[in-house]
């Protein structure tokens, strides 16, 4: 039987503030067990939150990105839960007003770009961590009061791939806004896929499975893809699908019951009594809204119009931010775009991979690089010198000085490489006549004497050139 | 359906707050719930049609937001003076069962 | 000694100082008001530092729910037996660069649920005035150790009548000001939208002397308010002429006790005779009758969700079983009293998804309606006024009233009525019924403490005439 089906993704993103959502102690990643603390963190009776200002603009900054209209009254709310890693007993979250709703995110498709809804993005605070031993668990609160945007896209994916698509997307989107680390395996974004299959056409849905905490984009493909694969099996047997929340296990590729929901959990919400709606300055949020830092979109497209390259190479690029940023570097010194691209993507990343390094590692100058590209273009090095000069480019040694060192220039002067063929054919009559009974090798061979003449100055392009005149003349 | 507002049901009420109700109290709020609902009546008659929850004292919004700026944080010592049981630096309870 | 006559003598106050701790050794011996006695060594040794504050080697005492960095502090509830704060309230603070020296944390309601000072874990606090009667609550030991003369000054908290009420049963001044007028950090909490933090004083211009310390906005406290401090106590003058006083005449009409009635009557011709206009007012009635459920419902609906963070994990006193779960449990049932654990259930019952709209939210419209109500009265009148209770303090082990009758929805809930607008009242004695204390509670407009002490003061000066 066929199906349709239906996927809302929930994404959980730490903000990349100095301090908590609601109190002034750092946030954190890997530092020393509850030393990024203060008695807020923690719980204690009589504290009170102070909201963030930092975190209401990455919001503002998310909401803006995702097409969302933005709720100018800040308002929170109470979540009543009782677990060891929430310290208060109850989360502040955004549970009524969401900072951000109504937006949208456009993806690829292989039937073209396919608009998926996003329905709301509101603020909360992250909880603790856990440590879970043989007989203990340790808690450790650096990360609890961590600020966190969660944002709940519409059910509007229907596949693996466009989960993982959306999850990428998004990805991308926020890290080019700087709002967040976005990296899926440390958590400081977390996934969790809602699913649900029914028959082709049917307008009832069917039940709905949830799945947490994915830690890759392409876990999300495997495990939307296999939870297809299970949930039709089971509907095509006539069984029912249990109400449940399922993880990825990543051993054997597929998803596995963590538990089975019984009924809806009553959180009690209701709103922060400490907190009073915060009104935000319109001029503030206008001002965010109007210099947002360049999206993957504008970039790419920027890329294309700019620079003129193809839709691959500019994928390329913006799927690295790091290289991305580096090659706009390099452009503001090389004359052509589309060579500085070839050179980021091939040479450059070849190298990186190579050494095992990344370019914040590198001693590599993005001017020394572009000063590199117009060398060639310039033709005063060919192409194969730029190659060994760049060796020494990634040292961080200035290119043009590498060429003197090393003796190099090309040499594109008619009269000089013509002097340096007619020796080179006078040396060699046997290749003359091989060149003309037709053996065409005899070419490349008197092509390589000359170019050994020249000590690999000669303009290789200018040398074939004239040869092949040359020869005719003969 | 109304559910029935007996020991068990304060009982289990409370067990959802994490705690329990000897007998004794449970016998009591049952008794005290039958007096507070005469009370709720009171205020259940009031039509409020029309009117908005008042959440807080003062209404007017405010804008004060704290600047993202590291004011104070407490030594891992302070953080743990008050727990009965840590472990390296660690909150500690049994192994939490997922 | 009133802490503004100590203030003139500023010779002595060590020794000053080391007699109030024995004094309040004394009186907690009589009393049962203290939880916690502070060495005062430190700070005394520290009074030069402090010389030129406003109250300068003043011996106060906080109410146990004010966090004391490296001071015990258990809002009288075991489950906090052992909690020594890593941080100071904001008002610890402020009174200590004031020069105030903190000598004792008295003895309140456990987590401040209650009225009666009867479910704190060290027991109930005695009336001075009567050792067989309550001090009233939840402020109760607080309001003991001012009226036993052993500190002029002590905080304490209010969030239904939590200080005025054991004012009017201790024959002390109870001033809550404005919601947000004083900081709320590091106040143990009972019900955010209600509490406020006041003062037990024995004049009205020990109470505005003492705002002037406490006041002013704290950002760790959003809901502080930035109005400039005033001088109050230069407000305070006791001038009435032409002031416009409503008497709510629904309370009035509800006490059948004469002699409380007599001392209300005193007050009115006293501000009268002053110059003042006094009229009887009429509220409505069946706004009246629902302020107890109004407040029991926000109160503990707020409430069971503020202590949530009582769960022995990071602190308190923690009960080992074999899951953790089992640990919170246990801890909990153990740590919370009887009372505590009831209110949270109810609250929790008020704030279930299939409940929240009937009851918490239905009690949240009906707090805009009383607002609103009460706002009418002040339109026209600067303050409103009515006895704080029918009659002096309750036995230990006194009947409870008829819990829907007017004398105890009405009369002796009515106060709840400036937590509900968050507006200044004080509650100020006015004299003797069944040869205990009474007082008289005047609720006054938004942010305007000195117009209220100013009239507080004018009822000051009436009983003072009365009582020579």
């Amino acid at each position: 039987m066929n199906y349709d089906v239906v996927i809302g993704i929930e994404i959980h993103c730490e903000l990349k503030t100095k301090t908590k959502m609601f109190s002034g102690a750092p946030t954190s990643f890997g530092m020393k067990a509850n030393t990024c603390v203060n008695e807020i963190d923690l719980g204690h009776p009589g504290t009170m939150p102070a909201v963030n200002k930092q975190a209401v603009r990455y919001a503002i900054m998310a909401c803006t990105a995702l097409n969302m209209s933005v709720d100018t009254l800040v308002k929170f709310d109470r979540k009543n839960y009782y677990y060891t890693d929430l310290p208060k007993g109850f989360q502040i979250t955004q549970q009524f007003h969401p900072i951000g709703s109504e937006g949208y995110l456009d993806i690829e498709t292989e039937a073209g770009t396919k608009r998926i809804g996003i329905e709301r993005l509101h603020m909360e605070e992250d909880t603790a961590k856990q440590f879970h031993l043989d007989a203990l668990t340790l808690v450790d609160y650096n990360r609890a009061g961590t600020p966190l945007v969660e944002i709940v896209s519409k059910p509007d994916m229907t596949s693996g791939k466009e989960a993982a698509a959306y999850v990428s997307k998004l990805r991308e989107t926020l890290f080019y806004l700087g709002v967040s680390d976005v990296k899926m395996e440390e958590g400081s974004m977390r996934c969790d896929v809602n699913i649900s299959l029914k028959p082709a056409g049917s307008p009832v849905y069917g039940t709905k499975v949830e799945i947490k905490n994915l830690n890759s984009i392409s876990n999300v493909q495997k495990a939307v893809d296999y939870e297809i694969e299970r949930q039709s099996k089971i509907y095509d047997e006539g069984g029912k699908i249990a109400q449940e929340t399922r993880r990825f296990d990543e051993a054997t590729q597929t998803t596995v019951t963590m538990r089975l929901k019984e009924g809806s959990v009553d959180y009690k919400y209701f709103p922060e009594p400490n907190i009073f709606p915060i009104q935000l300055d319109p001029q503030w949020v206008k001002g965010i809204q109007e210099n947002l830092p360049e999206l993957p979109d504008q970039r790419r497209a920027r890329y294309m119009n700019e620079y003129g390259l193809g839709s691959y190479d500019a994928n390329v690029l913006i799927s690295n931010k790091e290289l991305s940023d580096f090659y706009e570097e390099v452009c503001k010194v090389a004359k052509d775009g589309k060579i500085a691209a070839n050179w980021c993507i091939s040479e450059l990343s070849g190298a990186l991979s190579k050494r095992n390094e990344t370019l914040s590692t590198m001693k590599l100058t993005a001017a020394h690089l572009g000063a590199l590209i117009n060398m060639i273009l310039d033709k005063e090095i060919s192409g194969k010198q730029a190659k060994e000069v760049f060796e020494d480019v990634l040292e961080g040694k200035d290119p043009k000085e590498v060429a003197a060192a090393k003796g190099m220039k090309q040499v594109s002067d008619t009269s000089a490489i013509l002097a340096l063929i007619n020796q080179v054919l006078d040396e060699n009559p046997q290749s003359i006549e091989d060149f003309k009974n037709g053996k065409s090798r005899a070419v490349g061979f008197l092509v390589g004497q000359v170019m050994k003449k020249s000590k690999g100055q000669a303009n290789p392009a200018m040398t074939n050139q004239l040869l092949n005149e040359e020869l005719k003349k003969r | 359906m109304e559910t029935i507002k007996d020991k068990a049901y304060f009982k289990g009420l409370a067990n959802r707050l994490m705690f329990d109700l000897n007998d004794e109290e449970a016998t009591s709020i049952v008794d005290e719930f039958a007096t507070l609902c005469q009370q709720l009546e009171l205020l259940e008659a009031v039509d409020t049609t029309g009117v908005e929850p008042m959440v807080y004292p003062f209404e007017t919004p405010t804008v004060y937001l704290r600047d993202d700026e590291e004011d104070h944080t407490i030594s891992q010592e302070q953080a743990m003076a008050n727990a009965t049981k840590s472990l390296q630096g660690h909150f500690s309870v049994p192994k939490v069962v997922k | 000694m009133t802490m503004l006559e100590m203030l003139k003598n500023t010779e002595n106050t060590e020794a000053r100082i080391l007699e109030a701790v024995e004094k309040a050794h004394e009186a907690h011996e009589k009393l049962n008001a203290v939880v916690t006695f502070i060495d005062p060594a430190e700070q005394i040794a520290n009074l030069d530092q402090y010389k030129e504050g406003a109250m300068a080697g003043i011996p106060i005492a906080l109410k146990d729910n004010v966090n004391t960095k490296g001071i015990r502090t258990t809002a009288s509830s075991r489950i906090l037996d052992n909690y020594v704060p890593i941080y100071d309230a904001t008002i610890v603070k402020k009174l200590r660069e004031a020069g105030a020296v903190f000598i004792a944390k008295t003895s309140m309601d456990e987590l401040a649920m209650g009225g009666t000072n009867l479910t704190a874990a060290t027991g109930p606090v005695l009336n001075p005035y009567d050792t067989n009667c309550i001090s009233g609550g939840s402020s109760g030991g607080s309001a003991a150790l001012v009226a036993a003369g052993v500190v002029p000054m002590a905080i304490g908290t209010d969030t239904g009548d939590s200080i005025r009420k054991p004012a009017s049963f201790c024959n002390i001044v109870g001033f809550k000001p404005t919601y947000g007028r004083i900081s709320r950090y590091g106040i143990i909490p009972y019900s955010s939208s209600l509490d406020h933090v006041g003062t037990f004083t024995r004049t009205v211009k020990d109470a505005a002397l003492s705002l002037e310390v406490l006041a002013g906005r704290d950002d760790k406290d959003m809901t502080s308010s930035n109005r400039p401090v005033e001088n109050y106590l230069a407000m305070t003058k006791g001038e009435v002429a032409g002031k416009k006083v409503a008497v709510i005449k629904n309370i009035v009409d509800a006490i059948d006790n004469q002699e409380t009635l007599a001392c209300l009557n005193n007050v009115v011709e006293g501000l009268k005779a002053k110059g003042a206009v006094v009229d009887y007012v009429e509220m409505d009635q069946q706004l009246l009758r629902a302020v107890l459920p109004t407040y029991f419902l926000i109160a503990n609906c707020e409430a069971t969700a503020n202590h949530s963070n009582l769960d022995g994990i990071r602190f308190g006193n923690r009960k080992e079983a074999d899951s953790s779960e089992e640990i919170m449990m246990k801890t909990r049932t153990e740590g919370l009293g009887s009372q505590a654990r009831k209110r949270f259930v109810i609250g929790s019952y008020g704030l279930f998804a299939e409940n929240q709209e009937r009851f918490f939210r239905q009690a949240q419209r009906v707090r805009r309606l009383i607002c609103e109500d009460v706002d009418r009265v002040l339109n026209e009148y600067d303050v409103f006024i009515a006895p704080a209770s029918a009659k002096g303090a309750t036995k230990l082990n006194e009947p409870a009233m008829d819990q829907m009758s007017d004398a105890y929805l009405i009369v002796e809930n009515h106060m709840a009525l400036g937590n509900f607008t968050g507006y200044p009242s004080i509650t100020v004695p006015m004299g003797m019924t069944g040869g205990m204390p009474i007082g008289v509670n005047l609720t006054g407009r938004a942010f305007e403490e000195g117009e209220l002490l100013n009239i507080a003061q004018a009822i000051e000066d009436v009983m003072n005439k009365v009582g020579e």
